[in-house]
């Protein structure tokens, strides 16, 4: 937008609707802009009408020390550094009143703004009541969903504003954020998917896998992709296990895929799967479950067409089996932390076939011994980065590109990973992870019997 | 989105522009804005009187309390900019512009709900800090306190309004029965009392007498309930001798007896909580005492009108009970839902009753789905409060909240598959006393506790109350 359009103003002899200047009065204040930052505010804004609005400068009622903050954000598309003055509670209901919101959001929780190197513990989010959080879900945009107990609360992407919703739950162990205000939930304890209105509070639609026992099927984990949901099945018995594919419009069932009933003591087959994500890079269903056992613990990975319904690639886990298991697109790779070593692995995903795919990324001396020190560790992918929990600390792992070849040349062993251990001094350690996930430009964290959520967000522009 | 220079013929327009000036500071905005905050208000009245003046109104008052008020009155929220103000400032600017309804509804908490409320102020009166009875009864989320011998109220700002001196020692019974009339009771002196807390002074009192019995003197009040048209009181004689007096509202003078009854067992002692229900006019009375044997006491339902009792149960009842020797250690009715909700003593479980089908055996016991509070059965100190479709239960220092799951459509018999038990409070909040009484009003739980000055005041929050911890 050119900031020096004429020279013509409403006094000046000149017709109005040739300017490309126009005059707004808000709340008494005279403000002049163009045409051109007024029509970033996009078709549905309150400025699109008025724009086309005729004689004298058009009038609204609204504070105007308020609108001159949105009007910088218009024109700049960044919040100038005196809306700190306000609440960021006063500036999106302003937003949303110009109907400018997403702008304001774009601008403070979009998530090309996350940098995993610069996220600091910034913020925590209380919970009232005695339960813990049991798993978090978020959205692209920043809001994050709460499961603690049977009640699920709700932070807007601001994280300023809360709601609560009871559930039928008494603990819930899974949860999607299908939108802002829908979400999917189960349990390891309770019959069907559920998918919860969480404006309302109410049980949107319930989803049941019939198996053959007709007993209650429990949900172990839920995934989705762009288009589908997927929700892990086991029967109340323990005795077969499914992953159904819906669809994430119309939620009703579109394919059944890993359908396996247990007969004598198999116990391979009788791993539900209990991590379910989307390779989007490949469209392939990334499934692992794990079983300890006597002899140990033992998993399996598996990587699902969905459309035929195949197994694309499976790996059998016998000696230090996952804990917890992580697709990354980005670095075309699957990590996982062992169980008994609590090391992290790496397997580059365009080099499964061999008989051990596994480099381990840390002390590789670590002998595998009863001990089981990987046990609770979580390991999530976001971005070009890896994020490990083990105790109370957070390890990030990220590719170090060497020398000037391409990636495609380079052999699996020769990708080299370094962690750090993130945050300050006096972030570090505090009552172990329970959980990991990404939204916004934000990390969100939560430890065992810790009644809140901890923001981790990359300092820069925020609020 | 204006309307140019409107003629004075034409009348206001809702759009047409209001200058005004506050303090020196000017203002524009539209006489819709101006009109939003009711036609009886001064800025109604000022921009109506002025509307054609080209010059802006003077107003001689603080520019910055009016920039949060006109705030307020466009977009029906509070700035945070208000924050610089007190609520006492911004109070008294609203009732000045006559706007106080709209800043009342922008700073009344949301909707009370258990699973997600946290203490927002703990009120202690300035002298005798331990409350003996308190009432929040209004409904605007306004509360009175009664301790040693004085009433202090506090308005819905949470505010203090007025503290007055009562003639009796101890208050332990309290009621809100007009909007500036406390009925007080008190269990070491006898007689039911009339205070105006406006104009500080005693305007009535009852007391239970009987031209054909002598020994009916120095009644005691034990609980006061009140309906549109009346209040009810139970009276205790020094020699057990007990009755609900029935009081007329406007005359303040007795109307009829309800219940009289000798006192001589637990099953006829003096009723210990009076709670009226609007919609069939009955009054529920219960006593519970506790002794060595566990808990025992009745619930009756009285017919307001017609002083006939409707219903009644005793417990612990007969044997034949599933429940027998879980006897109840305190009751209360929903008004809004018809239910009656007793707390059992011994398991801790909730047991319900609907009061539009009662019958021999009503209860319908709740049972705990929740593994982790199954702990806490078989507690001393229980009381129960219903409030806003919820249950709030205090045991011993904690309190939880049963909720109904919304959504979910399902016959009577399965009436505990409904209800979720939660804690509303930390375990921190619960180290603070014995929970003596709990009561709902304006969208506020009030608690208080054994030994604990003042009143905790719980709300809901939508704000995060994020935490900074950079």
């Amino acid at each position: 937008m050119p900031p020096f359009e004429g020279s013509a103003t409403n006094g000046a002899g000149r017709t109005k609707t040739d300017s490309n200047i126009v005059t707004v009065d808000v709340g008494g204040q005279i403000f002049q802009t163009t045409k051109q930052t007024l029509s970033l505010a996009g078709p549905k804004s309150l400025f699109s009408r008025i724009s086309v609005s005729h004689s004298g400068p058009p009038f609204i009622d609204r504070d105007p020390e308020l609108f001159s903050v949105l009007l910088s954000l218009l024109r700049t598309g960044n919040l100038p550094s005196k809306a700190k003055a306000f609440d960021l509670q006063d500036l999106i209901s302003e937003s949303q009143f110009y109907g400018i919101e997403p702008l304001l959001l774009n601008s403070l929780s979009n998530p090309s703004q996350f940098d995993a190197f610069n996220l600091e513990k910034s913020l925590v989010l209380p919970l009232n009541g005695r339960n813990s959080p049991s798993t978090i879900a978020t959205t692209p945009c920043g809001s994050v969903h709460v499961a603690h107990g049977s009640k699920i609360t709700s932070f807007d992407w601001s994280l300023r504003t809360k709601s609560t919703i009871l559930t039928q739950f008494t603990a819930i162990d899974s949860l999607l954020a299908i939108s802002p205000s829908l979400a999917a939930a189960g349990a390891t304890d309770f019959s069907g998917l559920q998918i919860l209105d969480l404006q309302k509070g109410i049980v949107k639609e319930s989803l049941n896998w019939e198996n053959v026992t007709r007993s209650s099927s429990t949900v172990q984990a839920i995934g989705s992709s762009p288009e589908l949901l997927f929700a892990s099945f086991e029967s109340g018995r323990r005795n077969s296990n499914s992953i159904m594919v819906y669809d994430l419009q119309t939620m009703s069932p579109v394919a059944e895929v890993g359908h396996s009933e247990i007969y004598g003591a198999d116990i391979d087959s009788a791993i539900p799967a209990t991590k379910l994500n989307w390779v989007s890079g490949y469209s392939l269903l990334m499934a692992s479950g794990s079983h300890s056992g006597p002899s140990g613990v033992l998993g399996n990975i598996k990587f699902w067409d969905v459309r035929s319904g195949n197994v694309v690639w499976e790996l059998k886990e016998k000696v230090d089996c996952f804990s917890d298991i992580a697709v990354s697109d980005n670095l075309s790779g699957i990590f996982k932390v062992g169980v008994n070593t609590g090391e992290v692995y790496f397997s580059d995903l365009r080099n499964i076939d061999s008989y051990n795919p596994w480099v381990c990324l840390g002390d590789r001396r670590k002998p595998v011994n009863g001990k089981k020190e990987g046990v609770g560790c979580k390991i999530e992918s976001h971005g070009n980065q890896v994020f490990c929990s083990k105790g109370g600390n957070i390890e990030l792992w990220t590719e170090v590109v060497m020398g000037s070849s391409k990636q495609s040349d380079v052999k699996l062993e020769d990708r080299v990973f370094r962690k750090n251990l993130m945050g300050r001094v006096k972030d570090m350690g505090g009552s172990k992870i329970t959980n990991l996930a990404f939204g916004g430009n934000k990390m969100f964290v939560t430890r065992k019997d810790q009644q809140n959520v901890e923001v981790w967000e990359s300092s820069g522009r925020g609020f | 989105m204006e309307n140019g220079n409107s003629q004075p013929s034409h009348g206001h327009q809702p759009n047409d522009r209001v200058k005004l000036n506050v303090g020196g500071k000017l203002f524009e905005t539209t006489q819709s804005t101006i009109l939003s905050g009711g036609s009886e208000s001064l800025l109604a009245v000022l921009s109506n009187r002025l509307a054609h003046d080209t010059d802006p109104v003077f107003i001689d008052r603080d520019p910055e309390i009016f920039s949060v008020l006109l705030s307020l009155l466009r977009s029906n929220r509070l700035p945070s900019t208000a924050r610089r103000f007190s609520k006492q400032e911004l109070t008294d600017e609203a009732v000045y512009y006559g706007i106080e309804s709209h800043l009342r509804s922008a700073m009344s908490p949301p909707p009370f709900t258990g699973i997600d409320a946290s203490v927002v102020a703990t009120v202690r009166p300035a002298s005798d800090g331990h409350p003996s009875a308190f009432t929040a009864a209004s409904g605007d989320g306004s509360f009175w306190i009664a301790h040693g011998g004085q009433i202090s109220s506090y308005d819905w700002n949470l505010l203090h309004a007025a503290t007055i001196r009562t003639h009796l020692d101890d208050i332990t019974s309290i009621r809100r029965i007009w909007s500036d009339i406390a009925a007080i009771g008190s269990e070491s002196a006898a007689g039911l009392h009339f205070y105006d807390i406006s104009s500080d002074r005693l305007v009535g009192s009852n007391h239970w007498t009987d031209p054909s019995d002598p020994r009916i003197y120095k009644a005691r009040v034990t609980a006061i309930a009140d309906s549109p048209s009346s209040v009810f009181a139970s009276f205790d004689c020094p020699h057990k001798e007990n009755s609900i007096l029935v009081i007329d509202k406007s005359t303040l003078q007795i109307a009829s007896h309800v219940g009289r009854q000798p006192g001589n067992s637990t099953k006829n002692t003096v009723p210990g909580k009076l709670t009226w229900l609007p919609e069939k006019s009955v009054l529920v009375a219960s006593a519970i005492s506790s002794g060595a044997f566990g808990y025992s006491g009745y619930i009756r339902l009285w017919d307001s009108r017609s002083g006939k009792m409707v219903w009644e149960t005793n417990e612990p009842g007969s044997g034949r009970s599933d429940r027998y020797g879980d006897s109840f250690a305190d009751v209360d009715a929903d008004a809004e839902e018809s239910i009656l909700y007793k707390i059992c003593s011994k398991s801790g479980d909730l047991g319900m009753a609907d009061l539009r089908n009662l019958g021999e055996d009503p209860w319908v016991y709740l049972k705990d789905k929740n593994p982790s509070m199954r702990k806490t059965s078989g507690v001393g100190s229980s009381v129960i409060h219903c409030y806003g479709k919820q249950v709030f239960v205090g045991r011993e220092g904690s309190v939880e909240v049963w909720s109904r799951v919304e959504g979910v459509e399902k016959e009577k018999e399965e009436w505990e598959g409904l209800y979720r038990r939660n804690y509303v409070d930390k375990v921190e909040d619960s180290e603070r006393g014995i929970i003596k009484r709990i009561e709902g009003g304006g969208n506020r739980l009030f608690v208080s506790r054994e030994d604990a000055e003042g009143i905790e005041v719980w709300e809901t929050s939508h704000s995060s109350n994020c935490v900074s911890v950079l």
